[in-house]
């Protein structure tokens, strides 16, 4: 903790984080209209006093729909994320345990998931199930845990050869408290690294998703759709497009901030 | 290390078939076919001359049949034809009897998809390169604290935010260079020298946008792996012995810490077939990105299933390459291999 | 490896030698008529078919139609006129439409134009094995005949009154170069040859179509020589292209118009815009088979709860009108006389209560434990979305429970609208010029993949609606279809949300666009229009 402390990149990225979560959580208390409270007569006018970031085209409060966008977009890549990982874990130790037959099955699988473009899968799946958040936080999630199924692999086969773990094996401690009580714990640091990344990368999604139609549907905000219903006039109303973007910009750089500044540290560790 | 890549080649033909049957069944899962498209909601198109398309594509037939008359005609190469493009072929261009020429879809899209992202990843490994070295070397310092940061925006900007911004201040307010597609009126015109830099300034914008969120990947890749390196041993060895300063840098270190970007090379192989939709459609390229998602709206079987079978091809190779190319780098898991 | 940056960085800098900061041309001054110039306009799709009965999109439609003609046309007042007929005539018991061709017509290969190339285009249209969509009506034909190589006889079982329309979007093919061609696959659909004003030049796939003047073309010369169609799919690329004048005419959005154009006097000093009836109405639909729906009522109260003009401030910034009835506003058919339903809370509660709604703890109304929630589904429109959420804050505001869905368009028309799962959508119709209204409201018409999706059925209306296809004088048709539109409108199996304006932004270099757009539109008279040399594009040797 005190390496992230010390080290200027990974602080900021905290601080930024931590700005972010906190607006997000009490967006609801923080925002000084409600995001959904539509006014034709206030369609388009710039940031002032009143609505501090300007309002959208159905006269919504942008700077409270930016509030409550902080949730959406934390929060499908948190639950996105959480999915991938614990996906990642389940099959990523597996196959560097057990090696043999499921390691092939496994990593067979991960080629096959990485040859069928993700955009393709999300795009039937979410037409199939029709796009809600809860459907794109699961098909991001499921199209993503790739990576940490690769990461914690490798770990564990580089781990495996290690005294500590041939020990256990000779007091007859079970596979699964080996795994769950010596493997993982020092793999951790990989998977933190690659989870907070992986935040990142689900809030850019969502945003690409919703420049084409598929992401989080009206009358929810999100930043991504805040930006995409602005961008055909641009040149008149900079404030949907350069709210929603710093926005993005400034999470995905704070949880890569962070998330670089943790594997410094892990690999310092190594 | 042989039998591994023998098991490994074994495998694909197997995996093939069964990514092309998922990416089938996952296609017809989402509901609905090519006449599914305008013509649905138009009055004047009969419901039964909908129903005669579909016999004749033979979507009313099961699924598994489907896959199979698919499967019957890839394994000869034959791609077939797009439904949504009246019989367009889908891969290379169709000469019929009169000496017309039909040009295939994939053949048209893939040249300009190649270039851009050949463009990309070279300008992303040579940029990189020099960046993660520069952090490396100054480590910790201004100068790596400046370039980190510099990728880590880079990687962090929604790309088609950028790319709205720049297409407005470069070629709206400023008129530097073009807003959107690949050449300029009066194009053919042109000197073959004037083309090419026509060309390029169209995809200057498009370049640079889908650069920027590689570099942060490989610069820190580099610095990260560069720093290993010199720390260990040798390297002091080497600078114990009186070496000149820059020799030991760029002949040893880069050298050892660049033989696994192959790794990353060989992944990015399936890359290079695919395109951004979203950049595609902004700046009107129309590369595969843009073909392979109207072929999926549209519901156009023929072309979604000869990307997909294209990509995996390359996918599997390139996992492949880079799968060994890791192996052989990381001598740990050489030793466990050859146990 | 710096050297190859700064090369590059070079290149871009060296090559632009078109930097057209400052535009200080005055569009504004008159000019006399002269030929040649190119226009450029955009499109979001690419064209992938020129013979417009297979092809299904509008892309393909819109380029064709510059290319071949049929054998009739509409005049700026949306009447019928010749194209390639002179003159036709119908038999007294309204069975049989005589057509006299024009004469003396060559195609672009100078072949000339005779009867035999009509009678194909039927024949082709009409052949089962044809991939094309839109046959029915021509079956309807019971003869198609020619008298000689300028007359056409096409004869009907029964009267049919949409006939001329149907004449009017066929567009005739040449028999000589397709008689031996398989009209599903030919070459012939991407190197077409027409009649109309302008022939294919040259078609760079996924890029751009180029058009040119056809010598030979029916009608005279058009005074542009060129138009250019640039593929950009995106409409905010669209945009900024057109203001950094790359490309001379586009369709815009109501911001673009009401508050990008006049926030920006410079674009204003280049652009004028033009404003004209929209071609297609947007609506909400019951799904007439679902309760609470079946009740006439129910639905009159959800129409009193809409307001329906703050939808067309909101959405459309005031550009755009109520209908109520589904026929273009300004034309013959529009049914005048029907009293709209006004936005009135009260007489909402009133029907809803009188239906034995009551309101809830929650305030919603509820009838037997059964609270009134539905979900609006649409498919991926900007308008039609934000339409739904205003008309969901109205209905909340009143106590009726509404989600809103929105669906990739494949997807809805297979999985909900084809299959009769939905509770209501918001979705548009075209205005038809034709009042013909026989598909979307017949009862016959509800089977799946039909357009009677709704399950209206009304055996006033089908009457009604099987007499108005065969009724060829206009006064007893505009009765028929006066009732009709009537019946529909007190029976509100969709509510008529609104109608929105056609807007179109035309660079000042185009002269010859009439400043009061006429009924047909703005495009109506585009073969006149000219750009005078001085303000041409430095298109080098065209």
């Amino acid at each position: 903790m005190r390496k992230i402390i010390k080290n200027p990149m990974s602080l900021a990225g905290l601080i930024i984080i931590s700005i972010i979560g906190i607006l997000a959580i009490f967006a609801g208390y923080l925002s000084p209209f409600d995001p959904n409270y539509i006014n034709i007569n206030a369609i388009l006018l710039s940031p002032d006093g009143t609505h501090w970031m300007g309002t959208d085209a159905l006269g919504r409060d942008v700077f409270s729909r930016m509030l409550h966008g902080a949730q959406i977009s934390l929060l499908v890549g948190i639950v996105a994320v959480g999915i991938s990982t614990i996906i990642g874990i389940i099959l990523g130790s597996v196959a560097g345990y057990y090696r043999g037959i499921a390691d092939t099955i496994i990593m067979r699988l991960v080629d096959v998931m990485l040859s069928i473009p993700s955009f393709f899968l999300i795009l039937a799946v979410i037409a199939f199930l029709t796009p809600s958040i809860w459907n794109i936080m699961i098909v991001i999630g499921l199209t993503s845990w790739m990576g940490v199924t690769r990461l914690v692999r490798a770990e564990f086969l580089s781990l495996k050869e290690r005294d500590f773990v041939l020990a256990a094996q000779t007091l007859g401690a079970s596979d699964f408290r080996i795994i769950l009580t010596h493997l993982l714990p020092n793999s951790l640091g990989p998977i933190i690294v690659s989870t907070v990344l992986g935040v990142a990368s689900a809030v850019l999604v969502e945003s690409g998703l919703s420049f084409l139609g598929l992401g989080v549907q009206a009358p929810t905000a999100s930043w991504g759709n805040i930006l995409t219903d602005g961008k055909e006039y641009i040149q008149f109303a900079w404030w949907l497009s350069l709210f929603p973007g710093l926005a993005i910009l400034i999470t995905v750089l704070g949880y890569n901030l962070l998330g670089e500044g943790l594997r410094d540290n892990f690999d310092q560790n190594t | 290390m042989l039998n591994y890549l023998i098991k490994r080649i074994l495998w694909m033909i197997p995996m093939l078939i069964g990514i092309s049957l998922i990416s089938f069944f996952i296609m017809h899962l989402a509901p609905g076919d090519i006449t599914s498209n305008e013509s649905a909601f138009n009055p004047k198109a009969s419901e039964e001359s909908r129903q005669k398309l579909r016999e004749l594509y033979n979507l009313d037939k099961p699924i598994i049949v489907q896959y199979g008359l698919w499967l019957k005609r890839i394994v000869q190469l034959d791609f077939g034809s797009s439904f949504a493009s009246h019989q367009r072929p889908v891969l290379w261009e169709k000469k019929d009897e009169n000496g017309n020429i039909k040009p295939g879809l994939i053949q048209k899209a893939l040249p300009i998809t190649l270039l851009i992202n050949l463009l990309t990843i070279l300008l992303i490994f040579s940029i990189s390169i020099l960046l993660g070295t520069i952090a490396a070397i100054k480590k910790n310092k201004i100068p790596d604290r400046v370039i980190t940061l510099f990728v880590f925006v880079g990687f962090a900007i929604p790309g088609f935010w950028l790319a709205l911004i720049l297409m407005y201040s470069l070629g709206v307010v400023n008129q530097v260079l073009p807003i959107s597609g690949l050449h300029s009126i009066g194009y053919e015109q042109m000197s073959k020298l004037g083309q090419i830099f026509d060309l390029l300034k169209h995809l200057a914008l498009p370049v640079f946008i889908s650069c920027l969120s590689g570099l942060a990947g490989i610069s820190l890749y580099v610095r990260n792996g560069m720093i290993e390196i010199l720390n260990q041993d040798f390297i002091k060895t080497a600078r114990a012995k009186g070496l000149y300063e820059k020799k030991v840098i760029f002949v040893h270190t880069l050298k050892n810490a660049l033989l696994p970007l192959i790794t990353i090379l060989g992944l990015s192989i399936p890359g290079l077939i695919g395109g951004s939709v979203i950049a595609e459609s902004i700046f009107a390229i129309p590369g595969m990105g843009k073909l392979f998602y109207d072929a999926v709206l549209m519901r156009d079987f023929p072309v979604v299933m000869g990307i997909l079978t294209i990509g995996s091809i390359l996918t599997l190779l390139g996992n492949l390459i880079a799968d060994l190319a890791y192996a052989w780098a990381d001598p740990r898991i050489r030793r466990g291999l050859a146990k | 490896m710096h050297k190859f940056l700064a090369l590059l960085i070079l290149s871009l800098v060296v090559g632009c030698n078109n930097s057209q900061n400052l535009d200080n041309t005055n569009y504004d001054d008159p000019a006399l008529p002269e030929s040649g110039g190119a226009l450029t306009n955009a499109m979001i799709g690419e064209p992938n078919n020129l013979i417009a009965m297979i092809a299904g999109d509008s892309a393909s439609s819109a380029i064709a139609g510059q290319i071949f003609n049929s054998l009739l046309k509409y005049d700026e007042n949306l009447g019928f006129e010749g194209d390639l007929a002179d003159s036709w005539t119908i038999s007294d018991d309204y069975k049989k439409i005589t057509f006299n061709l024009k004469q003396d017509i060559k195609w672009a290969d100078d072949e000339p134009f005779t009867c035999e190339d009509v009678l194909f285009t039927w024949k082709k249209v009409t052949d089962p094995d044809t991939r094309t969509p839109y046959g029915s009506d021509y079956q309807l034909v019971s003869s198609a005949s020619c008298a000689n190589n300028h007359i056409f006889i096409a004869e009907y079982d029964e009267p049919y009154a949409p006939a001329l329309e149907t004449w009017a979007s066929l567009h005739i093919l040449p028999e000589h170069l397709l008689k031996d061609e398989d009209i599903n696959d030919t070459y012939f659909s991407l190197s077409p040859t027409g009649s109309n004003y302008y022939a294919l030049d040259e078609w760079t796939t996924g890029q751009q179509v180029k058009l040119k003047t056809n010598p030979n073309s029916v009608h005279g010369r058009p005074l542009l020589e060129k138009k250019i169609t640039r593929i950009i799919p995106d409409l905010s690329s669209q945009f900024m292209e057109l203001i950094a004048g790359n490309i001379d005419l586009m369709n815009i959005n109501p911001i673009q118009y009401s508050r990008v154009f006049p926030s920006r006097s410079e674009l204003n000093d280049k652009i004028n815009l033009y404003k004209e009836m929209g071609n297609g109405y947007t609506y909400f639909g019951f799904n007439l088979k679902k309760k609470p729906f079946d009740d006439v009522n129910i639905r009159k109260a959800i129409s009193y709860a809409i307001n329906k003009e703050e939808i067309i401030n909101g959405v459309l910034l005031g550009l755009g009108e109520e209908i109520t009835s589904p026929y273009k506003p300004g034309t013959y058919w529009e049914n005048k006389s029907i009293n709209k339903i006004s936005f009135d809370v009260s007489r909402s509660r009133e029907l809803l209560e009188k239906s034995g709604y009551q309101l809830n703890a929650n305030n919603i109304y509820e009838k037997d434990g059964k609270p009134l929630a539905f979900e609006i589904l649409t498919n991926q429109n900007k308008q039609r979305e934000m339409t739904a959420v205003l008309i969901q804050r109205r209905l909340q505001d009143i106590g009726i429970d509404v989600s809103i869905r929105v669906i990739e368009w494949a997807s809805f028309v297979n999985r909900f609208i084809k299959t009769g799962e939905f509770e209501a959508v918001v979705l548009g119709w075209s205005l038809s010029l034709d009042p013909d209204q026989y598909s979307i409201w017949h009862s016959s018409q509800q089977g799946p993949g039909q357009f009677n999706f709704i399950g209206y059925n009304n055996p006033r209306v089908d009457t009604l609606l099987e007499d108005g296809r065969k009724e060829l004088n206009n006064e007893k048709r505009k009765q028929i279809y006066d009732e009709f539109s009537k019946i529909i409108y007190d029976e509100q199996p969709i509510i008529y949300l609104y109608a929105g304006y056609g807007l179109t932004a035309i660079h000042k270099k185009i002269k010859g666009v009439k400043k009061t757009t006429p009924p047909a539109g703005v495009f109506h008279n585009d073969y006149e229009w000219y750009i005078p040399k001085k303000f041409r594009r430095n298109e080098m040797s065209l």
